[in-house]
């Protein structure tokens, strides 16, 4: 299984505009694009993502096969012009396949990580600004999940839920939030003192106002940042959950169902693994870069 | 990620038992290595083969998966061993005779065989392991084997006695060739002491014992049949099919005693540098469904959904071509009781919509046949991992909505199917197994017998439960013939589960051993003739 | 301090414990039992499953069993793993933790080694061509399956080089391939770490202070910024611990190493209860304990967390 990988470093340097004033956020946000698009790589990662994007929207139009029709005698043949990526071991064309598969890999990416991100953001910004007992618990929810053996987990939901999309992404949502959750109460834990809140305090505003209105829209930019470091790692454990029989349900194709597919094959029919890996590679590195061109920007310690 | 009991070719202790050739029956050895049968025998050396999964006890009780069982014959010895042809072979009997009424079974021992402590084989010994097998205390696995079995008796030093309640045709392929412990041993040590430290009487003996790792063997010197020419024989364990072929390519292994990749079978079995036996498999590659759910109810579905599965084409596009199309449960490598002439399913998917009409299942408005508001769809849940045959489950998945019905396919753990098929939980699997012919007899009431352990499919027709009880009364192998090919063509009309196909077992040396047998039926058990190997 | 330190012990300990409970209740509502796969296809019968059931005390419901396994932990033992019919876990753990442990350190070994050096180099001349070779590197080192990198790493160097065993333990060269493997996808998670951290302290205070002190850049990279920036990438290597096991699985399979991670893998499918529990509880214990350590440091270091 591959592991989510912790993110957390450079991420104090990531730290969103501390501003509260709106009037601020346009010409802000303008400095932010244009320091973003400075950033080569991260406005060719942007593109890429978009043009996945596309596909995973138009696969319909764009595929020139079914994914799901057998070419008979076809198992594991080599690419030709019909089929410039070949065929998998049970003879269907690889190409459309992959197409279909930025569908999942897409949804799962976003959908997963949104609520990652939601979860690990609420009990981070909890845990930090309540702090005391609260932050205790929840920090120890925290380190219980990640020293959990995920492995059992995900055996025993795949052996009690069953696989399907659904299942797989609330699986990944709901075990990839801890990293999120900590990054975040560490940022609330030192905006807690900041001038703002504490002026915010007091004027008397209540805990849930400051979370909202002035903690949250902070935590925001690093947020963002991580999301898009970690969606790789979204992609990549989508493929490990269907080596565990918790992939998407066939015969829908995903690139992490192809990866773990073409396993047995690799020295034989190599084009089974390349095709959906080199996607998945490609997609990881787009996010990565987008994320380093984000991080970039919407560093404030960044000159223009 | 490996691959589990039931993973790949689906063969454990039993199956292994009762695997059998049907292209042995013309030749069998492929590839030039005969020429070098004339060289004489050299001492000396270590083979090694792969197997997939670990060893996890040394116990001749302990079922363990093909690797398990290569290991513990090399180090053990029935009375009655099937051999490589598929015949029953006195090992450790020298003859042996049944009663006509089969009430009585006699060995006469071979004389002068020594256990690995040095000690001598007798009559006790055999009295001893029998009884403790038997014996409901000891919980063995063994038990079943001695199923009618009413006393042993060591009649003298060298004869042995077993007595039945009543008859049961079985016995000497299952009771007769269960393995044999040391009887002082084996009772000072205890079962829990023996896994880990077997003595038996076989040509090699332990040496080390790794279970993740590797299972290590000696040459024993005063072995019965001769101290074996190898040194060492070494069980390696590699879950991964690649890395297996990789081993066998590059000369770290001599053998896989699991399957390798289809491709890389047939890739091999080309190479002049191997030798290759191949042969089919007793058991059957085949879809249990859960007959007590209601869909499942109607022969004429289970027939529709027969005809509706191109079983060549699956054959072909997935395995390349090895394998036999599945004609009931009984495979033709068991060739004494094979029974061809029963009703056959060719690929016709608009038979299988007729009967699906006719059986009142119309055609709904996504495609999937319904009735009375039920519709035509089931879940087949396959083996986590299971490289080998999730592709046929694909295949057959397209196969079937096309007809109208649709298989929806999960994944699970080995140990999750098992509870849950046996429960009646589940609607559907994918796997192999043995349905009658463990141990080189064709009796199937733990499998087809209404109350059978492994009866996957919750199958129940009284006629056929009478039909096997009267198989095993039956002493006269000829006169259970007609038995058992009555039972075939009523498995055959009733399709109590999908049967697909026989593969074809590969069992690939490398050209470096010597004194392998010209031909064989069944490769796995050519393991059991190690002690005749050497390395050229 | 000591108080701080105390407590989170304490907390340590529940959270353990809440490991160790979830595990085994999950465990226990998977659905499936050891018994069938111990069985394989012997011809057994529904009478003998039960008594062999009881045997390993599987038929006992599941709170008597929690009890039951609670009082032996609470004593030291791990109980017996029912697939090796009886073997001692500790005995399987014993022999399985020095070939993971053994791996884990040759990879870290090397990823530091490697990952330091080019990572400090990237942060320092950020969006050169280095830089963009090592982010695609890096990337590349993350999102190829390792599976697919073993399997490519012994067709080059054992079946066409020649150089290394292609599996196994039968030297300590069979530890060379899995370890470089298994530090590919090290290497290129810590030289990321490490150009973000190094990109970040370099326009800190103090580095610009040092600067501006007219310290040579070189003296200033290193005495400052390399300093400074390694602390979060140690931080962040200590919450690592809790994926060390996992990236092992594959290696471990792929090379047919008997470690941990191999194991823990076929006991979850088996169902080996026991030994799951006693692998999950180890892996609670090192990820509390570097949690504590990282925790720490972190405090020791950044004057914005306060403790205690």
């Amino acid at each position: 299984m591959r592991r989510l990988h912790a993110p957390g470093a450079g991420l104090g340097a990531a730290v969103a505009t501390r501003s509260t004033a709106t009037s601020h956020r346009r010409s802000e946000a303008w400095r932010a694009w244009r320091r973003f698009t400075r950033y080569r790589p991260g406005v060719a990662g942007l593109i890429v993502v978009a043009l996945i994007g596309l596909v995973a929207i138009f696969a319909n139009v764009l595929a020139p096969y079914s994914p799901t029709a057998v070419h008979p005698s076809m198992r594991g043949a080599g690419p030709t012009l019909a089929h410039p990526l070949g065929y998998d071991h049970v003879g269907r064309d690889i190409l459309s396949r992959l197409i279909y598969g930025s569908r999942i890999a897409i949804v799962v990416a976003v959908l997963a990580t949104g609520i990652a991100v939601a979860i690990g953001v609420a009990i981070g910004t909890t845990a930090g600004y309540l702090g005391g007992r609260v932050d205790a618990v929840l920090s120890r929810i925290t380190d219980a999940l990640m020293a959990f053996p995920i492995l059992v987990l995900l055996i025993a939901l795949v052996a009690v839920l069953g696989p399907s999309l659904a299942n797989v992404i609330l699986v990944i949502g709901t075990t990839a939030w801890a990293s999120y959750a900590r990054v975040v109460r560490a940022e609330v834990l030192s905006l807690r003192e900041q001038e703002f809140v504490l002026a915010a305090r007091a004027t008397g505003a209540t805990d849930r106002r400051i979370i909202w209105r002035h903690l949250v829209p902070n935590v925001v930019g690093p947020v963002i940042v991580l999301a898009t470091l970690s969606v790789g790692n979204i992609i990549i454990l989508e493929a490990a959950l269907s080596f565990l029989g918790l992939g998407v349900r066939p015969p829908t194709p995903d690139w992490g169902g192809m990866l773990a597919d073409g396993r047995a094959f690799i020295t034989i029919y190599p084009q089974i693994v390349i095709a959906p890996g080199a996607m998945i590679a490609i997609t990881v590195l787009a996010f990565n870069l987008l994320g380093d061109g984000l991080r970039d920007a919407l560093d404030p310690r960044q000159r223009d | 990620m490996g691959h589990r009991r039931m993973a790949e070719g689906g063969t454990t202790r039993r199956e292994f038992l009762a695997r059998a050739a049907l292209m042995a029956l013309s030749a069998s050895s492929v590839g030039p290595a005969r020429a070098a049968a004339a060289q004489a025998p050299r001492r000396g050396g270590t083979m090694v083969v792969t197997g997939h999964q670990e060893i996890s006890s040394l116990s001749p009780d302990d079922a363990g998966p093909t690797v398990h069982w290569t290991a513990v014959t090399q180090i053990h010895n029935a009375l009655l061993e099937l051999d490589e042809n598929y015949a029953l072979v006195p090992t450790l009997a020298q003859s042996y005779t049944a009663s006509p009424d089969g009430l009585s079974y006699t060995f006469k021992l071979r004389r002068g065989v020594k256990f690995h402590d040095g000690t001598e084989f007798t009559a006790e010994d055999v009295k001893y392991t029998y009884e403790w097998y038997m014996n409901p205390a000891n919980h063995a696995i063994n038990a079943n084997n001695f199923k009618d079995v009413d006393a042993v008796q060591a009649v003298d030093r060298y004869t042995v006695r077993v007595r039945m309640k009543q008859p049961n045709a079985a016995f000497p392929a299952k009771g007769a060739s269960t393995f044999i412990v040391p009887a002082a041993y084996h009772s000072r040590v205890g079962e829990k002491g023996y896994k880990s430290a077997p003595i038996g009487t076989g040509a090699f003996r332990l040496k080390e014992w790794k279970p993740a790792e590797h299972t290590l063997v000696q040459a024993f010197d005063q072995h019965f049949r001769g101290r074996p020419y190898l040194d060492f024989f070494r069980v390696d364990i590699v879950p991964e099919a690649s890395v297996r072929a990789i081993g066998l390519q590059t000369g770290t292994s001599d053998s896989a005693v699991w399957p390798l990749l289809v491709e890389d079978n047939l890739r091999l079995a080309k190479d002049p540098n191997f030798t290759t036996f191949v042969t089919v498999t007793t058991g059957v590659n085949h879809f249990p469904i859960n007959n007590k759910r209601p869909i499942f109810a109607d022969k004429r579905v289970r027939q529709a959904m027969m005809h509706a599965i191109n079983r060549q084409r699956l054959i072909d596009d997935i395995f390349k071509g090895t394998a036999v199309i599945a004609t009931s449960h009984l495979s033709p490598a068991f060739k004494t009781y094979y029974e061809p002439n029963v009703t056959k399913y060719p690929y016709d998917p608009a038979k299988a919509r007729a009967l699906l009409d006719e059986a009142g299942w119309k055609p709904g408005s996504d495609g999937v046949r319904e009735k009375d508001g039920v519709r035509l769809s089931f879940t087949c849940v396959t083996i986590t991992g299971d490289q080998a045959r999730r592709p046929e489950a694909e295949v057959a998945q397209q196969d079937l909505k096309a007809v109208g019905i649709e298989m929806k396919l999960a994944e699970a753990p080995v140990a999750t199917i098992t509870e849950k098929m046996h429960k009646g939980e589940m609607d559907a699997s994918l796997f192999n197994w043995t349905y009658g012919g463990g141990g080189g007899d064709p009796d199937p009431s733990v499998t087809l017998r209404s109350n059978g352990g492994n009866n996957w499919s919750h199958y129940e027709n009284p006629k056929v439960d009478s039909l096997i009880d009267a198989g095993l009364r039956e002493p006269d192998p000829k006169k259970r013939r007609p038995i058992y090919s009555e039972i075939q063509k009523i498995v055959a009309e009733d399709v109590p589960f999908l049967y697909i196909m026989y593969w074809n077992w590969y069992t690939i040396f490398t050209k470096r051993i010597k004194g392998l047998p010209k031909s064989a039926f069944n490769g796995p058990q050519l393991y059991r003739k190690a002690y005749q190997w050497w390395i050229g | 301090m000591w108080r701080y330190v105390a407590t989170r012990l304490l907390q340590g300990a529940a959270v353990i414990f809440l490991v160790a409970t979830a595990t085994f209740l999950i465990l226990r509502l998977t659905p499936g039992n050891p018994i069938d796969v111990l069985v394989g296809e012997a011809e057994v019968t529904p009478e003998q499953v039960a008594g062999i059931k009881q045997l390993w005390g599987l038929d006992r419901p599941w709170y008597e069993q929690y009890l039951t396994w609670l009082g032996n932990m609470a004593r030291g033992n791990f109980g017996v793993s029912v697939i090796r019919t009886g073997v001692p876990v500790g005995t399987m753990l014993a022999q399985a933790a020095p070939v993971t442990i053994t791996l884990n350190i040759a990879a870290l070994v090397a990823s530091v080694a490697i990952a330091i050096p080019v990572g400090i180099l990237a942060g320092i001349r950020r969006y050169s061509a280095l830089d963009y070779l090592g982010t695609v590197g890096a990337t590349l080192g993350v999102a190829l399956p390792s599976f697919w990198v073993s399997l490519m790493a012994i067709i080059l160097f054992a079946v066409k080089l020649r150089w290394l065993p292609p599996f196994g333990l039968h030297s300590w060269s069979g530890y060379i391939l899995p370890a470089a493997v298994l530090a590919t996808e090290q290497t290129a998670v810590l030289t990321r770490m490490m150009r973000g951290s190094v990109a970040s302290v370099l326009h800190q205070d103090y580095v610009r202070t040092g600067r501006a002190k007219g310290l040579p850049e070189a003296a200033v990279v290193l005495r400052h910024a390399v300093r400074n920036a390694l602390l979060p990438v140690i931080t962040v290597l200590g919450y690592r611990m809790a994926f060390l096991l996992s990236g092992t699985i594959i290696v471990e399979t792929v090379f047919a190493l008997p470690g941990i991670g191999r194991l823990l893998t076929d006991s979850v499918y088996h169902l080996d209860y026991q030994v799951v529990q006693a692998i999950a509880l180890l892996l609670a214990v090192i990820v509390v304990v570097a949690n504590i350590a990282t925790d720490l440091v972190y405090a020791l270091v950044d004057p914005r967390i306060r403790i205690g």
